[in-house]
């Protein structure tokens, strides 16, 4: 089974999906949207590229600390948290046990993330993040 | 913030309290880990830095979709690959991946 459609099974997760490079291309399924969960792509989107740049940042001070590559982020709400492993995220309700969980099957299901993430991400709308942008 | 008690949690390898600004004032290192107080020094600026977006995007949010829930914020957290830091407030703490509580770290934390 898909994992987004995996993530809607559990009891609390509002909703959930997966972005693509720019955060222009998206599915995903629940509580929101289709602009709501553009907005959602691209501000996931936007944290990843800026997580993952200051563990380039880390790693230049402690080579191999073990934080790089970036698996992904969390913000925890008063009462909505939302996660983000590699290009999928879930928000989910503040329910005991749930965040762990859910962070649990992203892990597991998407698995480690390689460095070539971005790369990957672009590449989905066809793109070759080594090509000149101008 | 007992960093004591923060390094209680499982899997703990730093706990660190800093300034509004970023600058680190107190920090426990798990005796044999890599972390250093310098990467601590670093990762306060970060976590600065990142409440303060996560802040602006929760609100930003708020306002444009109507969803609630959101704000305030009780922390933020970034996944490395061996290890996870957990934030809120003035604290943080450093948890090895395969024995992360969010939960009870983000509850930990809580308590500031």
């Amino acid at each position: 089974m898909h994992i987004i459609k995996q993530l809607m099974a559990i009891p609390g997760v509002v909703a959930a999906g997966e972005y693509a490079y720019r955060g222009d291309r998206f599915s995903y399924q629940g509580a929101l949207t289709d602009e709501f969960a553009r907005m959602a792509s691209i501000l996931c989107r936007a944290n990843t590229l800026s997580v993952n740049m200051q563990s380039e940042i880390f790693d230049s001070f402690a080579e191999n600390c073990g934080c790089r590559p970036v698996q992904g982020w969390i913000v925890r709400g008063a009462e909505i948290t939302v996660c983000v492993v590699g290009n999928y995220f879930a928000f989910i309700e503040n329910r005991h046990d749930l965040l762990n969980d859910v962070m649990t099957i992203m892990r597991a299901k998407i698995g480690d993330i390689e460095d070539d993430l971005l790369v990957n991400l672009y590449a989905r709308i066809g793109g070759d993040a080594r090509e000149a942008l101008y | 913030m007992d960093l004591q008690k923060l390094m209680e949690l499982p899997g703990a390898l730093a706990a660190f309290t800093y300034s509004d600004r970023g600058d680190l004032q107190a920090h426990e290192l798990r005796e044999g880990t890599e972390i250093t107080p310098q990467m601590l020094d670093l990762l306060s600026r970060s976590c600065v830095a990142n409440l303060a977006i996560a802040g602006m995007e929760a609100r930003g949010w708020e306002a444009v979709t109507g969803q609630s829930g959101f704000q305030p914020l009780k922390g933020f957290s970034v996944v490395g690959l061996e290890w996870s830091v957990v934030v809120n407030g003035n604290s943080g703490v450093v948890i090895r991946n395969r024995d992360v509580d969010y939960e009870a770290a983000f509850a930990a934390l809580q308590v500031a």
